[in-house]
């Protein structure tokens, strides 16, 4: 008798762990599957991206312009490249929208001031909201940085000051260099961990002292900000900017690089023909990306290229220490 | 504005004036209609404000402007910029009073007036100055009548009757700030409103929370490391939980739980000051799996047997060894300093007797009162005990599984 007393009594304490155990792992798988498993950027391999056809380019008058203020492009799921409407401004500046899990960062913020002409935080807004509702996602953070300290790209910093859940990295060097913890510019090659999205990024003063250039291990993008773009490559300094080409070569020599992104586009797709600083029209646009080949070109230029002056490349031109405003035209 | 227009137009692909038929009415209009568009396009000669406030003495306002296409003509400009010093002089002190009555600068609500203390104008030619990419800053420095505090806040704000080359970026350095704080003024956000220094950078509430946590360290300076302990039971230590709750429902007598509490005491203190000194070390892979079946054989214990048997004791020694190594890898990543190591050990350890105290002080208060009651073993202990049983299992199979 006292045998299958005992006997019952173990078969109901263990049916009562089974149960327990049971319930607990109902209860996590139920919970694991409403939660979303993080997203991965993995540094293996590459996520592949597309660029436009055409980007907007303004046109013949801009009172008649009906493009957006703002081009979204999405390069790939988690990366935005957005365009200023040249009519708006000249500059026609480009700006990245990075995301990672739970942030966004936003690099550089236009030429425009004016939320009415230039409404930057309403359309990176209703960006994150899109990539939040495709992704599972909330309360993503937004960091507000810059590729580097001029003007014509943080024009509409001040539209995300009173924005909740938002990190301004800051307007000066000091405050550049403190988030990204570059305790040594420009040697220093830093990594920065973007919601599990790697970053590298490091120091290419030359057209400015704060220059930054930043490395996308999982789209495998290279960011080149103003330093280098199919463009008029204003340089105040050429030293610095011949180190920071070649930092950028070995860069390039050290991580896979689907290609170069920036911040403009100056040249008409006839080679080494620009068009006019203030054009407002650019029908004739190359593409923004570039290639290694054109980054070797420039570092090729590095070593001919001895005193200032304006040097005409198919892709780019180096204004070597001369004024903004002269021009190439006859 | 016109004459910048204009050379800003002169700048556009000539075939696109030509396609117009018509370069005056394109201008007319485009001057009419788009001069706010086309004005905010002139973005290389921005305004600049620098306060400096890092002398312990005296404080000044660098403003860096593009004079000749803001508050002078080119050509007001270009004979200010030739001038000897008195004619630039008084040519100066005209721009300074209008900068004067239009700068607010406000410390802790109160104007500050400013004094112009020098100058600089920086001038290649008349036509570069009537080129708008090609700006020709000056630079104008004024003195402020009194220094910032160490504490306090600072507004600058740029009245609606001064026209400056917009954006103007303001950089304020203060001697108790390691970093500048940078704002950015426009044309309608004008004030770069209150800036908060020195210790004045919270808002009223956070400044008291913060100043209270920070008295309570000044007066207890090791309480950081008795609350990270305290935390690492409650609540990120959960398993550790669970099995004080094992010990706590073997028995009736509050002797029998003490005697147990003090042996898992004294061994996870032991593991873990060993553990921190590197003497002892055991993968997590391993530790963490044991701590799950030590909550199984506790638990079993507890169904099984009636009292505190002197083998249960030696078991609870021998769990509490490995729990210390649980908390060693835990310990670990917190970095403690090397001129305190031994006192911040011992506050940790402290705290984490204090966390497993309030456990038991919990489980008293929610059922320990019931333990007179006849029912309580079999409603109460054994339900209780199954439970943390199935949880330890859960949590053996868990870690076995993905560990």
């Amino acid at each position: 008798m006292k045998n299958k007393l005992g006997k019952a009594r173990h078969f109901k304490n263990a049916v009562g762990i089974l149960f327990v155990v049971c319930s607990i792992a109902i209860f996590d798988v139920a919970f694991s599957a409403r939660n979303n498993p993080p997203l991965l950027f993995p540094l293996t391999g590459r996520a592949s991206g597309e660029f436009p056809d055409n980007w907007i380019h303004g046109s013949k008058s801009a009172m008649d312009n009906t493009d957006p203020a703002i081009q979204v492009h999405a390069y790939n799921e988690h990366t935005y490249i957005l365009r200023e409407n040249k009519a708006i401004n000249y500059e026609g500046a480009f700006m990245y929208l990075f995301f990672g899990n739970g942030v966004a960062m936003l690099i550089d913020q236009g030429s425009t001031s004016s939320p009415a002409l230039f409404p930057l935080r309403e359309v990176v807004d209703q960006i994150i909201r899109g990539w939040e509702e495709q992704h599972n996602q909330a309360n993503t953070e937004l960091i507000v940085a810059n590729s580097h300290l001029h003007g014509d790209h943080y024009a509409a910093w001040n539209q995300f000051v009173d924005r909740p859940n938002t990190v301004m990295v800051g307007l000066t060097h000091e405050e550049m260099m403190a988030f990204w913890q570059i305790e040594n510019y420009p040697q220093q090659i830093v990594t920065y961990d973007l919601g599990g999205r790697e970053l590298v990024v490091t120091g290419t003063p030359g057209h400015q002292g704060s220059e930054l250039a930043i490395y996308d291990g999982w789209t495998d993008l290279l960011y080149t900000g103003d330093m280098f773009y199919r463009g008029r490559l204003y340089l105040e300094d050429w030293d610095a900017w011949v180190t920071s080409i070649r930092k950028l070569r070995t860069i390039a020599d050290r991580y896979p690089v689907a290609h170069l992104v920036n911040n403009h586009i100056e040249m008409t797709q006839q080679p080494g023909v620009d068009y006019p600083i203030g054009t407002t029209w650019q029908p004739n646009e190359p593409p923004m990306e570039m290639t290694l080949d054109m980054l070797d070109i420039a570092v090729e230029a590095t070593n001919d290229i001895d005193s200032p002056g304006i040097y005409i490349y198919d892709d780019f031109l180096i204004y070597n220490q001369i004024p903004w405003y002269t021009t190439t035209d006859p | 504005m016109h004459k910048n227009l204009y050379l800003l137009l002169s700048t556009v692909d000539p075939g696109v004036i030509r396609t117009s038929g018509c370069r005056f009415l394109i201008w007319a209009l485009f001057a009419c209609l788009f001069a706010p568009v086309t004005s905010s396009a002139h973005l290389l000669n921005m305004t600049e404000l620098h306060l400096d406030s890092t002398h312990p003495t005296s404080t000044q306002l660098t403003i860096k402007i593009d004079l000749g296409q803001s508050l002078m003509t080119a050509e007001e400009y270009w004979n200010a910029s030739t001038s000897n010093i008195q004619e630039q002089s008084i040519m100066i002190d005209r721009i300074a009073d209008q900068i004067k009555s239009g700068v607010w600068l406000m410390v802790d609500d109160k104007a500050v007036d400013l004094e112009l203390h020098s100058w600089n104008l920086e001038a290649s030619s008349l036509e570069a100055i009537k080129n708008p990419f090609s700006p020709q800053m000056a630079q104008l420095v004024f003195d402020l009548n009194s220094t910032i505090p160490s504490e306090g806040s600072v507004e600058i704000r740029i009245g609606e009757q001064l026209e400056v080359p917009w954006p103007a970026l303001l950089r304020m350095d203060h001697a108790s700030s390691p970093l500048p704080i940078s704002r950015l003024l426009t044309e309608s956000e004008r004030s770069s409103r209150p800036i908060a220094f020195g210790g004045n950078l919270e808002t009223p509430e956070e400044e008291f929370s913060a100043k209270a946590v920070l008295a309570i360290q000044t007066l207890v300076p090791g309480l950081k490391w008795i609350a990270l302990g305290f935390q690492h039971i409650i609540p990120k230590g959960f398993d550790h939980i669970v099995f004080v709750l094992g010990l706590f429902f073997l028995s009736t007598g509050a002797k029998t739980l003490i005697w147990q509490v003090s042996c898992f005491t004294l061994a996870h203190s032991l593991t873990l000051g060993l553990a921190t000194f590197g003497l002892v070390s055991a993968p997590g892979a391993v530790v963490e799996p044991l701590i799950a079946a030590s909550i199984i054989c506790i638990a079993l214990d507890n169904l099984y047997s009636e009292s505190l048997a002197r083998w249960r004791l030696m078991m609870v020694t021998l769990f509490g060894l490995l729990h210390g190594l649980g908390f060693a890898s835990v310990l670990s990543g917190l970095d403690l300093p090397r001129e305190n190591f031994l006192s911040s050990l011992l506050l940790f350890n402290i705290g984490v007797e204090i966390g497993q105290l309030t456990v038991l002080v919990m489980a008293c208060v929610t059922v320990g009162w019931m333990r007179s009651w006849s029912q309580y073993t079999e409603r109460v202990a054994r339900p209780a005990t199954i439970s943390i049983a199935g949880i330890g299992t859960y949590w053996l199979i868990n870690r076995i599984a993905f560990i």
